[in-house]
């Protein structure tokens, strides 16, 4: 074993220990900023396997943004700080086998499908923004130009959900509309 | 103390260094420091009035499109980076510098719509 | 830093064949124009601006998608294949557009079937002022023109990535819109919620997939999957899976059992206009990214995936048919009808040959337009409190309104099947090209769920036929022109596809017979 591949199997267990308390703390709160550690260690993951930019997106977007976004939410319901009793249901236990069941059969399917397979990481790395740019700009522009929409969609939608729309001065609210919506066959 | 892992590890013991001054300094502290507690000295510290009720409270769904508009951007910003890299080097150039305005001009979009709806202005 | 390497690597700039892609482009042109319309159109305005731009623009797509016939090419670098079958389903879902906008359209104030204000909290002050107002969310035109903007792209995306981004942007203003009924508004956010978070689910399913057969193959183009898929020896577990779990984002999309438990709650909650919309547009989208990825990617292991879509279309056809039965509002019925149709398409769909292909696309076309008919006539059974959506209040509604009454009984016949209607011919190409393809059993349980689900839809003609009409009973409000025009486009085209089908039948084989493009 290099010394990548030690801090690579301690990483995956900071990963998968701080994703169970996620998933078992009873502190609301607490959950968001365990997914910061579990965002961050995977994070570091992606960096060893030489994913740079992938590594750094993880950082910017989900450390930083999504969990913001997910405190955001927290804030938005009567949550209450501090230790919550509800959170768990009866249905505990048919998580815990589903989650069992879901992780062995993704484990196995790994194991079995890569063996022993092993890539060598190359030197320099495969991943950094430069090649990330080669293949964005070169190969998977339309993607990358649908990508803007779906932000845009994402972005309306949650506006339309959100926010009523102040009345201008001048439209005042008891004004009827006088035209009826029209259809293009309406003359 | 080159190459691809030995300039992340500059990196790695770097942030170790800041965990280990700031963590050494919380340290230090609670070891040197008197400890006489009272429930007085234990309540919140609100400017030095009494604190009034929980230090919850439900906040409106406006703000949440603020945290939103910070994910669309932080996103949109991501894409900088490799296009950055890119856009100067031989066989991109106009179209690339082309493509990734297409991109932003998409965004602006949502950001015009966003702002004739108010949403910009702190209520 | 490595510009010697990038040097080397990029020689010239992408290609993007924007002819091929005009149908596309329109639309999300469209979608960016409603987006600007919304923000600088006084609100008075809006609707009138919307409505025609919408209508418009989606003829200009139809028209950009049939001037592209005969091609085959694979445009954008790859990442889109332009074909036969994906033109045909394009120009469906294009056409299925526009009359589900005729249905968005319509807004006389008190039929509008959409919100006033979405952000207003069901049931306050807020609420009420906006109503007296006369408002309504116009927001929902953009949403709906990036859903069909997206479905476009899913059967065209030749690679998983495009794929996966056309699924969201598909689903994404869907989840929305399902929350912005008018009436019932708790019950529409409820429809809404459940299809975010279980769409959610399957979309992380696909792209769990994605990575697999990614690992599996080095690829996520179509076309490259099948190579590696043709020259594998020995282990498939990763491809196995990872088609698995492909195959349960896209089967959720179009509600196959049992991935189907949201399709009734979202049907029923969400507003009848985009319920027509996803009725339609969205199964043939998600039938035709299914096709694409059966038949393209993962058409040389056909013998691993057919069974087990044996299995998915057995359970859809048979849960669909029976449990439609118990069902007593017609949202939810026309749900569990849709359900069971998913399993009389995937009948076509395992046939794999051209013929197979060809039966699945006119049938799509004859229930999308035979569907959004239906909804329309939804749309026009009214109370007091909005659309009457149970089927008690439909009773002797054929006495009151026998027009109405007798075409909807019309579209269910089609759903039935019944000669001389879209359905019969629809279910009779599938059917055979099943047994051609060697699925016999699997045609004689279509044909006995046909049996059980023309039972139910019988039951609501009777219901509407030959019960005594309620005396506070709904009333049939007189059709607009948009939605008596969406009513008779469906009728027109559930009629002529059943008495005179040959000229579409030659079409849809005609533009099977090139497959899709690798």
């Amino acid at each position: 074993m290099t010394p990548a591949d030690v801090v690579f199997l301690f990483l995956g267990a900071v990963t998968l220990g701080s994703a169970v308390l996620v998933v078992t703390t009873r502190q609301l709160v607490h959950a968001a900023l365990w997914l910061v550690v579990t965002f961050g260690a995977l994070a570091a993951s992606y960096l060893l396997l030489t994913a740079e930019f992938v590594a750094w997106v993880q950082v910017l977007i989900y450390v930083g943004a999504v969990v913001v976004l997910l405190l955001f939410g927290i804030m938005l319901t009567r949550a209450p700080i501090g230790r919550s009793e509800g959170l768990d249901s009866a249905n505990r236990p048919v998580a815990i086998a589903v989650a069992a069941a879901t992780a062995a059969l993704l484990v196995t399917v790994v194991v079995a499908g890569f063996r022993e397979a092993y890539v060598e990481l190359g030197d320099p790395p495969a991943g950094t923004s430069g090649q990330m740019g080669a293949s964005i700009f070169r190969t998977w522009v339309l993607p990358f130009e649908v990508l803007s929409l779906l932000l845009l969609a994402a972005l309306i939608g949650a506006i339309v959900l959100s926010r009523r729309e102040i009345q201008p001065p001048g439209e005042s609210s008891d004004e009827r509309p006088t035209e009826r919506p029209t259809g293009p066959g309406r003359g | 103390m080159d190459g691809y892992f030995g300039s992340y590890l500059v990196v790695a013991l770097l942030a170790g260094l800041g965990v280990a001054v700031v963590g050494g300094a919380f340290t230090a502290g609670r070891l040197l420091r008197a400890q006489r507690p009272t429930p007085e000295k234990l309540i919140t510290y609100e400017c030095g009035v009494d604190p009034v009720g929980e230090g919850w409270a439900q906040s409106y769904v406006r703000y949440y499109v603020f945290a939103y508009l910070y994910v669309v951007f932080a996103v949109d910003a991501v894409f900088l980076f490799p296009w950055a890299t890119v856009f100067a080097a031989p066989g991109y150039g106009a179209v690339t510098l082309v493509e990734m305005f297409v991109f932003l001009g998409i965004i602006a979009v949502g950001l015009l719509y966003a702002w004739k709806k108010g949403v910009l202005t702190w209520v | 830093m490595n510009s010697q390497l990038l040097a080397q690597s990029a020689v010239q700039a992408p290609h993007i064949e924007y002819g091929q892609l005009a149908p596309m482009l329109i639309v999300f042109g469209l979608a960016i124009a409603g987006v600007l319309v919304e923000a600088f159109v006084p609100r008075r305005a809006r609707s009138a601006v919307h409505a025609p731009l919408t209508l418009v623009g989606l003829a200009a797509a139809f028209v950009a998608t049939v001037l592209q016939a005969g091609t085959h090419h694979v445009a954008a670098e790859g990442a889109v294949g332009v074909d036969g079958p994906t033109l045909f389903i394009q120009g469906t879902i294009i056409a299925l557009a526009f009359v589900s906008s005729l249905l968005i359209a319509e807004r006389r104030p008190d039929t509008s079937a959409f919100v006033s204000d979405a952000a207003s909290v069901p049931g306050t002050q807020e609420e009420r002022e906006s109503l007296v107002a006369g408002d309504v969310q116009t927001e929902v035109y953009p949403l709906t023109m990036f859903a069909v903007g997206g479905m476009l792209l899913f059967p065209a995306a030749n690679d998983l990535l495009t794929m996966f981004v056309a699924l969201e942007v598909l689903s994404l203003p869907l989840y929305v819109l399902c929350g912005l009924a008018r009436r019932r508004r708790l019950l529409s956010q409820e429809a809404a919620v459940k299809y975010f978070l279980l769409g959610a689910f399957s979309s992380a399913f696909f792209l769990y997939g994605i990575a697999m057969v990614y690992g599996f193959a080095g690829s996520i183009r179509l076309s490259e999957i099948a190579l590696a898929v043709s020259h594998s020896g020995g282990n498939e577990t990763l491809l196995l899976l990872g088609l698995a779990l492909l195959g349960m984002g896209l089967l959720f999309k179009l509600g196959a059992v049992p991935f189907h438990s949201w399709k009734p709650d979202v049907y029923q909650g969400a507003p009848t206009p985009i319920t027509a919309l996803m009725g339609s547009c969205t199964v043939v989208a998600a039938f035709g990214a299914l096709l694409r990825v059966l038949y393209v990617g993962f058409g040389g292991m056909q013998w691993d995936w057919r069974p087990f879509m044996w299995g998915i279309a057995i359970l859809t056809m048979v849960i669909g048919a029976i449990v439609a039965i118990t069902q007593a509002d017609v949202k939810r019925m026309l749900a569990y009808s849709s359900i069971a149709h998913a399993g009389f398409v995937l009948t076509g769909v395992i046939a794999s040959s051209s013929q197979g292909l060809s039966s699945t696309l006119f049938y799509l076309v004859a229930y999308g337009f035979t569907t959004v008919g239906a909804f329309a006539i939804v749309t026009l059974v009214r109370d007091a409190a909005g659309e009457a959506n149970h089927l008690s209040r439909w009773a002797g509604l054929g006495r009151r309104s026998p027009l109405v009454a007798g075409i909807f009984a019309f579209f269910l016949l089609a759903f039935a099947g019944i000669p001389l209607t879209s359905g019969f011919t629809g279910k009779f190409a599938v059917f055979a090209a099943a047994v051609a393809g060697g699925a016999t059993p699997l045609v004689i349980v279509g044909v006995l769920s046909s049996a059980v689900a023309a039972f139910f839809y019988v039951r609501v003609i009777v219901v509407m036929f030959f019960s005594d009409p309620n005396p506070d009973g709904p009333t049939v409000a007189a059709p607009s022109l948009l939605t008596g025009a969406a009513v008779a486009v469906g009728v027109a085209v559930t009629l002529v596809l059943g008495v005179l089908p040959q000229p579409a039948l030659d079409l849809a084989a005609n533009a099977a017979a090139g497959l899709f493009v690798r």
